[in-house]
């Protein structure tokens, strides 16, 4: 008995070490190797003022003949579906994107684990959706500490341009429009839906097709409201305000091509 | 024998000290009823931990950033700066927020209990759910004016908040979701349902109202419980009760978020509870005594614009007994027990 007391601590010491690390199993039976049925499908977005394309930073014209440079640009693009040429569609889950002209990286979209399949159309948001505005912290490119989201009224900004223009009425010479408004009659998010024709996007075992996208700066000023930079250079708040810049971007992107 | 006894009490020393982390911050929590509660009676709360779980660990990691100065741009102001526990977390004898610099924000703390009935935060409704809440006095530039980014730098580079990441959530990389979810464990359970006035209407603790708190329950529930409703004493909306507008402030209310001329001054119905101890009173803190909020709703209403129709335009026709039968019903709402429970005090005192 007196020495089965004094393994005690023995024993616990042993199983507390034992507990560091797991046991090593013996080499696994290797796995036959499982056949692939999806692939990556991408979207990549190209964005120009009219036909030029866009570099932060550099002078162009805007539709009112009023010179301004862009210095940041980013949006959100969601809930992505693509259909197939049998019109079931394929639903990207947490499907959430922060598009940043300043990242490169951020401007094509890569959706894994697309069943392989011929698709023929694709639809998305600009914006995050009504249910994400109001499902408190998030994670990831809808996380709170991205500076697109509104603290004093609670809310994403979807779309944020700012810049300068020597034309802009702001002591500072400033563009600022942060477009937000999640609800109601004025929210800002606008859905967007592009065929594409004749060349649908094949994804197969060899094929990640990339589907390529124009996005026109100058669509935010024109269309159907000519922006004024003299009078209409700062938006920061939701309202009747954000929806006319929303009406405006609602054409701002345009489908080019798929690329197999 | 002895000999053995010994070896086992440096071996539980080994392994319970080693978990230690900081003792200031664990010594004072009794780890008891770190549970959701919902009232008998109350309605189902708009928040409920079924996706942020509660944890103790994740409890004293929001208690911790709670009263964390580190969460304003200058190292000078934590949430309970202004949220003072003996004060059911509103900021005794300030009208107004106090932030860095000596700034001086333009609306008075309101005290902090039962949030996770709250359907909308502020006194203008502009945050729309409690974990995003502490992002809007973290961010205004009157009371903590910091960037969340660098606030996760500071909390990420401290080895305390490491430790605190870590027990909570298995890692200690911070993110504004993990921390902002702590915050809500620790202030969504801070309740508030134990005053006389509860125990009153559970028939606990053989507790009685005296003559002049049946007579002030009595005219409470005919003339102000529309809006301040029970068991909440709120019923969360939006109205004017005609103060005023400071020519200072100038502040529209829920108009500053919804742009609506019908929202202009109006702001959110507060609870009452433990309102003898939330003193000063008004979303700009005007009055200092409940006396004076009682004589603005028996004065002609000096503001019409958007005043609720509940509200008589010559003011309520209470007499001097009515009024201090109010005033003695409202102390039957201050929650002692909620006063005095150090789980949701200072850590670092």
């Amino acid at each position: 008995m007196k020495n089965t007391i004094k393994f005690i601590p023995l024993v616990l010491l042993l199983t507390i070490v034992s507990c560091k690390k797991d046991k090593k199993d013996p080499d696994p039976e290797p796995e036959p190797t499982p056949v692939a049925t999806s692939n990556t499908l991408k979207i990549q977005f190209e964005h120009n003022v009219d036909a030029i394309a866009l570099v932060l930073n550099q002078k162009y014209v805007n539709p009112n003949l009023d010179t301004f440079k862009v210095s940041m640009l980013k949006y959100y693009i969601s809930n992505i579906v693509i259909t197939k040429n049998d019109n079931s569609t394929f639903v990207e889950p947490e499907s959430y994107h922060l598009i940043d002209v300043s990242n490169l990286s951020s401007t094509t979209i890569s959706i894994p684990n697309v069943p392989f399949a011929s698709y023929k159309s694709v639809s998305f948001m600009l914006g995050v959706d009504s249910t994400r505005n109001c499902s408190g912290a998030q994670t990831g490119d809808l996380a709170q500490n991205k500076n697109m989201f509104w603290t004093w009224s609670s809310g994403y900004i979807m779309f944020k341009l700012e810049g300068t223009s020597p034309q802009s009425g702001a002591s500072n010479k400033g563009l600022e429009y942060h477009i937000g408004g999640f609800g109601g009659v004025n929210k800002v998010q606008r859905n967007f839906s592009y065929s594409f024709a004749s060349t649908p996007a094949n994804v197969s075992a060899s094929v990640s097709p990339i589907i390529h996208m124009s996005v026109d700066i100058n669509e935010l000023f024109k269309n159907p409201t000519t922006i004024n930079f003299a009078t209409q250079h700062t938006q920061l708040s939701a309202g009747v305000n954000a929806k006319m810049f929303a009406d405006n971007y609602s054409d701002m992107i345009k489908f080019e091509n798929v690329q197999n | 024998m002895n000999r053995i006894a010994v070896i086992f009490f440096l071996f539980s020393v080994l392994i319970f000290g080693a978990c230690k982390v900081d003792p200031k911050i664990i010594e004072p929590l009794p780890a008891d009823n770190l549970v959701e509660v919902i009232p008998e009676g109350w309605p189902q709360p708009k928040y409920t931990y079924s996706v942020n779980t509660i944890s103790e660990d994740k409890f004293v990691l929001g208690r911790a950033l709670f009263y964390e100065e580190m969460l304003s741009v200058d190292n000078t102001i934590s949430c309970g700066t202004c949220h003072q526990d003996f004060a059911a977390f509103a900021h005794a004898e300030h009208k107004t927020s106090h932030g860095i610099y000596d700034r001086v924000g333009t609306r008075n703390t309101p005290g902090i209990f039962n949030l996770t009935w709250h359907p909308v935060f502020m006194h203008d409704g502009g945050i729309n759910h409690i974990e995003l809440q502490p992002l809007g006095p973290i961010s205004n530039t009157l009371e903590m004016g910091a960037d969340i980014n660098p606030v996760i730098a500071k909390l990420q580079a401290s080895s305390k908040y490491q430790n605190l990441f870590r027990k909570a959530y298995g890692s200690d990389t911070v993110t504004s979701q993990k921390m902002l979810r702590a915050m809500t464990v620790f202030m969504g359970l801070i309740y508030s349902y134990n005053s006389k006035f509860d125990y009153y209407k559970r028939k606990e603790n053989n507790v009685e109202f005296s003559d002049a708190e049946q007579r002030g329950y009595s005219l409470f529930t005919a003339n102000c419980s529309g809006c301040h409703t029970e068991p909440l004493f709120s019923d969360f909306g939006f109205k004017s009760n005609g103060l005023t507008v400071d020519p200072f402030y100038q502040d529209s209310g829920r108009a500053h978020i919804t742009n609506l001329p019908q929202d202009r001054y109006k702001f959110k119905t507060p609870s009452l509870r433990n309102i003898a101890k939330t003193a000063p009173y008004m979303h700009d803190g005007r009055f200092t005594t409940l006396n004076q909020c009682l004589d603005h709703y028996t004065n002609a209403i000096p503001n019409l614009t958007n005043l609720d129709p509940s509200i008589p335009t010559n003011g309520y026709q209470f007499t001097a007994q009515n009024k201090q039968d109010i005033i003695a019903f409202l102390h039957t709402l201050t929650d002692y027990k909620l006063l005095g429970d150090k789980r949701f005090a200072d850590p670092n005192f």
